[in-house]
């Protein structure tokens, strides 16, 4: 008898031809999580097993599974020899276990036969193994549309039990979809956004802009810090953090008090097309909602991506707060991104900014400015941080 | 570097330091143990207790000592409130540190009555509301004797005697952090007084509470007994220690000490009101504690500018927290009725007796440039 973790793939499935490259892909990801378990990943028949896992990090090697993206779901399960009774005498242990409350439960046998050779087939694995649980307990009884415990059978080249199922992250392994450059703020979206496109299987590089010396250190460790979390789903992020205030500074002095925000942000989305560029980035990723600042309405949005070529996703654009919220809460980013520190967006902010700019007009504007060279010197003194390496 | 956040906290003097060195490395022992070193250890805490309770002018009552000012104010509310039957009535002003003023406001939803009394102009308790609000059956009043943010000092012989006409049941609590050492107190104007170290000079981790003769007062964390059963857990003899060598450091220099404080705080006020565009935040300028200076910069950000300073190696602080479109602006500003531009550039500037005039000539430039240049980019 020996433990294993196994662990099931999803969209994966759907896959051609190309299904070994994303299993194949899926498996390195696996073997980076679980890399200080010692556990040894074999790839058999559709299904990822982790072997070797001390009892005492098994449960934290599946919370660690359960942040890789392109898993299903994980089962602790135990692996015996394919002989009936030492299944029976198997399911018998571990529905002990799952009765330890003392109280009356409902339970049903799930099986899979994916060995043919097997004698028995799945519905009669089923009925047996049913029956003979039955016998052997007082207090349970089957119910078979809503039961409270399962007790599953897998007949492979071993018989695997078990009787719990961890949903996993879903989406597609990291880096299966190439590399995407995340601008992160500070705030509650940008990390978020960056969640939801590294879970469709981007590798992330991100591109932080600050104003030293008007926003706080803290500021920018709160960046670093809410890359590090993400790159905890995500797999390691190349941080590129942009000394903006001289843009700034300029942007303030030369163009009219309305536009300084959107022409802002059409700077940083060209200096971050160009990281990108560098770092074989093919597309943008920001956390932006349609209509939640006079920045993200759907005019402000067109002048915006009007300043790169690069395509720009942004996962959030249908999302309200409260959803954004919600999800920045499961991944682990809220708590830090809600940290009161001023950022570079914040720091000169005009009363009213435009709300329905016109790409000509803000074209118009910017020309008051020769920003060539202040671009070069940003990209020149930009700190680059890796995070979430080994 | 110039350092003007002493209401922050302050350098640790070096006679606290080797105090401390001295207790942690040589004295060791916890005086609660049995044999002869330790009991040294006791005895020294206890001169250095009897050397306290002479610096807060006390003729009688107990000093217990605490991690510090936050402990000390949580202390005194719920220790005095234990003793008392049903739910109490508490009076607090609403410039109080957070430490007296949310504590209050937990008791609030606990169905206690908490009566908050505001401020003038100057950031004084409003004698008049402050009279109105009083009445037989409260039970507890804080009130602090300085404010940290701008310096106000309180008149506590006028509060202690309208409590004792009043409410006369009522203890007087006063948080000190900001007052002790720094302008007269004796106990004979409250019930009970907070301080804490690390604002004068001491090591931080370490402050006391002052409990009058007579209040009834059921202490705070409980545990080995230590503190007479008031506050149990093993004594911070090296805090303690260097507590003591502060004071008395400071005492040693205590005119001298404030008169280069109000010496530095009147040139940079005269300073900056030749710069045009700034505001004095709280009393004028002779009235207030030695050691705080509230100014406003008009049409900059005191976040903005604090951070700018930062960058020419000077060090103050903002009132408020936070930026303008969060919550948590500046609670004690706002009770003395200041708003917008000159809430948003508030900036705090406090001093030590170390600080020299030659050094707040050099702040005053950058901190004039600094005005000057971020004024520019004044939200338009």
């Amino acid at each position: 008898m020996e433990n294993v973790l196994l662990v099931r793939y999803g969209e994966i499935h759907l896959k051609g031809l190309n299904r070994p490259y994303f299993e194949r892909k899926l498996v390195e990801r696996i073997k980076f999580a679980l890399r200080e378990t010692g556990a040894r990943i074999i790839y058999a028949q559709g299904r990822i097993y982790a072997w070797n896992i001390p009892e005492n990090v098994k449960s934290s090697a599946i919370e660690r599974l359960q942040r890789v993206f392109g898993i299903h779901s994980i089962s602790p399960a135990v692996s015996v020899a394919k002989d009936w009774e030492t299944i029976c005498s198997t399911a018998k242990e571990l529905l002990k276990d799952a009765l330890s409350d003392g109280k009356r439960h409902t339970f049903k046998v799930f099986a899979r036969r994916a060995d043919k050779k097997f004698p028995m087939t799945s519905m009669e694995i089923c009925c047996e193994l049913g029956g003979y649980l039955l016998n052997e307990f007082d207090n349970i009884s089957v119910d078979v549309h809503d039961p409270e415990l399962k007790i599953c059978v897998e007949v492979r080249e071993n018989a695997l039990l078990y009787t719990e199922e961890f949903m996993g992250a879903g989406g597609m392994p990291t880096g299966t979809a190439g590399r995407g450059t995340l601008l992160i703020s500070g705030g509650i979206d940008s990390p978020v956004a960056g969640y939801m496109l590294a879970k469709r299987g981007l590798e992330l590089s991100a591109v932080h802009f600050y104003s030293y010396p008007y926003t706080s250190e803290r500021a920018r460790d709160k960046v670093i810090e809410l890359a590090r979390i993400l790159s905890t789903h995500s797999g390691e992020i190349k941080l590129h953090l942009v000394p903006f205030t001289d843009i700034q500074l300029a942007i303030y002095e030369k163009c009219p008090p309305k536009e300084t925000t959107i022409i802002m942000r059409r700077l940083m989305m060209r200096i971050a097309e160009r990281l990108a560029k560098a770092d074989g980035s093919l597309a943008l990723i920001t956390g932006e909602a349609l209509g939640q600042v006079a920045s993200q309405t759907l005019q402000s949005l067109c002048v915006t991506d009007d300043a790169v070529s690069m395509p720009v996703f942004r996962p959030l654009i249908g999302f309200d707060k409260e959803e954004i919220t919600a999800i920045a809460k499961r991944i682990g980013t809220f708590e830090t991104s809600i940290m009161p520190y001023e950022d570079c967006c914040t720091v000169f902010v005009p009363q009213h900014p435009v709300t329905k700019p016109e790409v000509e007009d803000i074209r118009k504007s910017e020309t008051a400015v020769d920003f060539t060279e202040m671009i070069e010197q940003a990209i020149k003194d930009t700190e680059v941080i890796e995070l979430g390496r080994a | 570097m110039i350092y003007l956040d002493n209401s922050a906290t302050t350098r640790t003097f070096d006679t606290a330091a080797n105090a401390a060195r001295k207790y942690m490395t040589e004295v060791y022992f916890n005086p609660s143990s049995a044999y002869s070193p330790a009991v040294s250890a006791e005895k020294s805490v206890n001169e250095a207790r009897r050397r306290l309770c002479g610096a807060l002018g006390a003729a009688s009552g107990n000093v217990i000592y605490t991690s510090g000012a936050t402990e000390s104010n949580n202390m005194a509310i719920s220790g005095c409130l234990s003793k008392k039957r049903g739910k109490g009535r508490i009076i607090v002003s609403s410039v109080e540190h957070p430490s007296v003023y949310e504590t209050a406001q937990a008791l609030s939803a606990k169905g206690y009555e908490v009566v908050t009394v505001g401020v003038d102009e100057t950031g004084k308790v409003d004698l008049g509301a402050f009279g109105g609000c009083l009445t037989a059956d409260t039970d507890f009043v804080s009130i602090m004797q300085v404010n940290n943010e701008t310096g106000a000092v309180n008149d506590l012989p006028a509060i202690r005697s309208m409590i004792k006409k009043l409410a006369p049941n009522a203890v007087l609590h006063v948080d000190g952090v900001q007052g002790f050492l720094k302008v007269p107190v004796n106990m004979g104007q409250c019930d009970m007084y907070s301080i804490s170290g690390h604002k004068f000079h001491a090591p931080k981790g370490v402050g006391a509470l002052y409990v009058g003769n007579g209040v009834r007062f059921g202490g705070g964390q409980t545990g080995g007994g230590q503190e007479s059963g008031l506050r149990s857990g093993t004594l911070n003899v090296p805090g303690i220690m260097g507590m003591d060598a502060a004071i008395t450091t400071y005492l040693a220099n205590e005119q001298a000490y404030r008169k280069q404080m109000v010496l530095c705080k009147q040139r940079l006020y005269d300073n900056m009101m030749k710069q045009g565009d700034v505001m004095l935040n709280g009393p004028s300028v002779d009235a207030g504690a030695p050691h705080i200076l509230n100014l406003s910069f008009l049409g900059v950000r005191g976040e903005v500018m604090l951070h700018a300073l930062e960058a020419k190696g000077v060090l103050v602080s903002t009132g408020s927290a936070c930026s303008s479109h969060k919550k948590g602006k500046n609670r004690i500003l706002g009770s003395m009725g200041i708003t917008g531009e000159r809430l948003e550039g508030a900036i705090r500037f406090s001093f030590s007796p170390m600080n020299t005039l030659a050094e707040i000539d050099t702040a005053s430039e950058i901190i004039a440039e600094t005005a000057a240049f971020l004024r520019k980019y004044k939200r338009r």
